[in-house]
């Protein structure tokens, strides 16, 4: 029986990591190996110009801005997340009505909001920025940081601050000197979800981008649209947009079924 | 109870938060939900009026593209969430299973569900590349004739639902797996001693003990999957001919194709109804199995 159940794990394994080990090779190919039938699966000589070759048509500008625009909607949601996770946790401010609709807001399918913020932001010069892009991730990563900051800071016990608040501290100094240093890990958790949710979004990004911001997932797809597919340089640029989310899965693990439900299974 | 004092702080603590939020999605759906009814189309040479509901009566009994769309995007959520619901119980119960390694296993098996949709696209691209992907270089080592896979309009769609299965199992293995550690033990065994066994445990014991933490990732992955787009941009272009349009990916050909915000505003806010009403129900039955 344990044969069978390590077989068929291992078997999984393969299975979702086969396309990983074949984009790490593709991008070690060099030109020749890409069309020849069968395929190659095994480059005969690492070939790593593909990596400097794709920073240099747009992936570094890709990575600078996905870096800039993920790190800013990552602190703006921190900033307006946790008070606003603070007062429905504990004030139960909008009782039930206002945390649904900011839990409902993740159910939007995005195109329903892209479209008009399209008009309003062409209309008020957003289109093509960082500006726009940092306040359309607020769509997601906001109530995606009010409901995360919200469970961890229900986990918290309430006697120190019932404590704190005797001793005569008013609300908001409990709220900065004691509710955030306890909440900390929810706000690692929160921190590095809202940045890795921005660096992966393609669909705000595709439309929101252009000429002078081009998040790191646009500039893949335009890689991948263009007349000539550049096979070697499109998996470079794809391995490199894989390390942020590698290093959230290492470091998060603990943490990952509470960031990848919002918080609703602990 | 809260003092007067203490109720002004709380709603003082969530202004900035929930005007942000009421800027970037309230307004403008307002906004699309006018525009919804209007004649609105860029570089129409027709004025701009009222048209009521028409955008709304056309989409739903006339365009033969809509519908088509919303059929393949509802398969497309029916046959997602069942395979990855499947194996991710198979992969999950397997992981329960296991008393060593469980923690790395599993953070193998996850990577997939953490990068981004392009990426997998992109791994799909080169997938299931009919000439020069390693897909049918198997299937032709098997003696297989590997099909066109997305150059093909028989089997487009089925590509994105693969690379969809593959992208996502892993996260609801993690969730059923956090759903099974999570089961009280007293009333597994409990149901043991009652002479409980294989299909019964599981039909009676196990389904019904980890359906709420499980429902709560089905519903996530059925929203997700009604929304697909990201897959559809980057694979097939909802091509050939239009055998892999998704709904959002009609919509956004309707509206920065063609520039006709109106029509495509009515179609997003038909997808914002389906989506509130099945999301709803859906929770109202998870409930019901909860209760029962």
């Amino acid at each position: 029986m344990d044969v069978l159940k390590w077989g068929s794990l291992m078997a999984f394994v393969v299975l979702f990591l086969f396309p990983f080990f074949w984009i790490v090779a593709s991008s070690l190919k060099s030109r020749g190996e890409f069309f020849t039938r069968p395929p190659v699966w095994f480059p005969a000589h690492l070939d790593w110009s593909n990596y400097p070759d794709s920073l240099g048509r747009g992936a570094l500008k890709g990575l600078t801005d996905s870096f800039v625009i993920a790190f800013l909607s990552m602190v703006i949601s921190l900033l307006l997340g946790a008070p606003a996770a603070y007062a429905i946790a504990r004030f139960q401010v909008g009782r039930e009505n206002l945390a649904f609709w900011i839990l409902s807001i993740r159910m939007f399918p995005p195109i329903a909001t892209i479209l008009p913020l399209f008009v309003i932001f062409r209309f008020v010069g957003l289109v093509d920025s960082y500006t726009g892009l940092v306040l359309s991730y607020t769509v997601f990563n906001l109530p995606f940081a009010i409901w995360i900051l919200k469970g961890f800071i229900e986990d918290l016990p309430r006697e120190i601050e019932e404590a704190a608040k005797v001793d005569g501290a008013r609300p908001f100094q409990i709220f900065r000197m004691i509710v955030i240093p306890l909440a900390a890990p929810g706000l690692v958790v929160a921190a590095l979800f809202t940045f890795i949710f921005a660096w992966n979004d393609f669909a705000y990004a595709v439309i929101f981008s252009g000429s002078k911001v081009t998040p790191l997932p646009v500039v893949i797809a335009q890689f991948a649209g263009g007349h000539e597919i550049l096979w070697g340089q499109i998996s470079a640029a794809a391995i490199i947009a894989i390390l942020p989310a590698l290093v959230l899965a290492t470091f998060l693990q603990k943490y990952l079924t509470r960031g990848l439900t919002m918080g609703a299974v602990k | 109870m809260l003092g007067k004092q203490e109720k002004n702080f709380a709603r003082l603590m969530v202004l900035p938060a929930v005007g942000l939020l009421f800027l970037v999605t309230i307004a403008p759906l307002l906004f699309s939900l006018g525009v919804s009814f209007t004649n609105l189309q860029f570089g129409s040479p027709q004025p701009l009026r009222w048209n009521g509901l028409d955008n709304y009566l056309n989409l739903l009994t006339k365009d033969a593209r809509f519908l088509n769309a919303l059929w393949r995007t509802l398969l497309l959520v029916g046959a997602g969430v069942v395979a990855q619901t499947v194996l991710g119980y198979v992969i999950a119960s397997l992981l329960f299973r296991i008393s060593r390694g469980r923690t790395i296993l599993l953070s193998a098996i996850l990577i997939p569900s953490v990068i981004s949709q392009v990426v997998a696209g992109w791994q799909g691209r080169m997938i299931f590349n009919a000439s020069y992907g390693p897909l049918n270089d198997i299937l032709a080592r098997c003696g297989i004739k590997g099909p066109a896979w997305l150059a093909s309009q028989q089997t487009a769609l089925t590509s994105i639902f693969l690379t969809d299965t593959w992208q996502w199992t892993p996260f609801l293995a993690l969730i059923i797996l956090a759903a099974l550690q999570s089961q009280p033990q007293d009333i597994v065994e409990a149901a043991r001693l009652d002479g409980a066994h294989g299909w019964s445990m599981f039909r009676f014991v196990t389904v019904p003990l980890i359906l709420p933490v499980t429902g709560i990732g089905i519903l996530l992955r059925g929203v997700d999957l009604f929304k697909t787009f990201d897959l559809v941009f980057i694979l097939t272009q909802g091509g050939p001919g239009n055998s892999s349009e998704t709904l959002t990916f009609f919509t956004y050909v309707q509206g920065f194709k063609f520039f006709n915000p109106s029509y495509a505003s009515a179609m997003s806010f038909i997808q914002l109804i389906l989506v509130t009403i099945a999301a709803k129900t859906f929770l109202a039955f998870i409930r019901r199995q909860r209760s029962v």
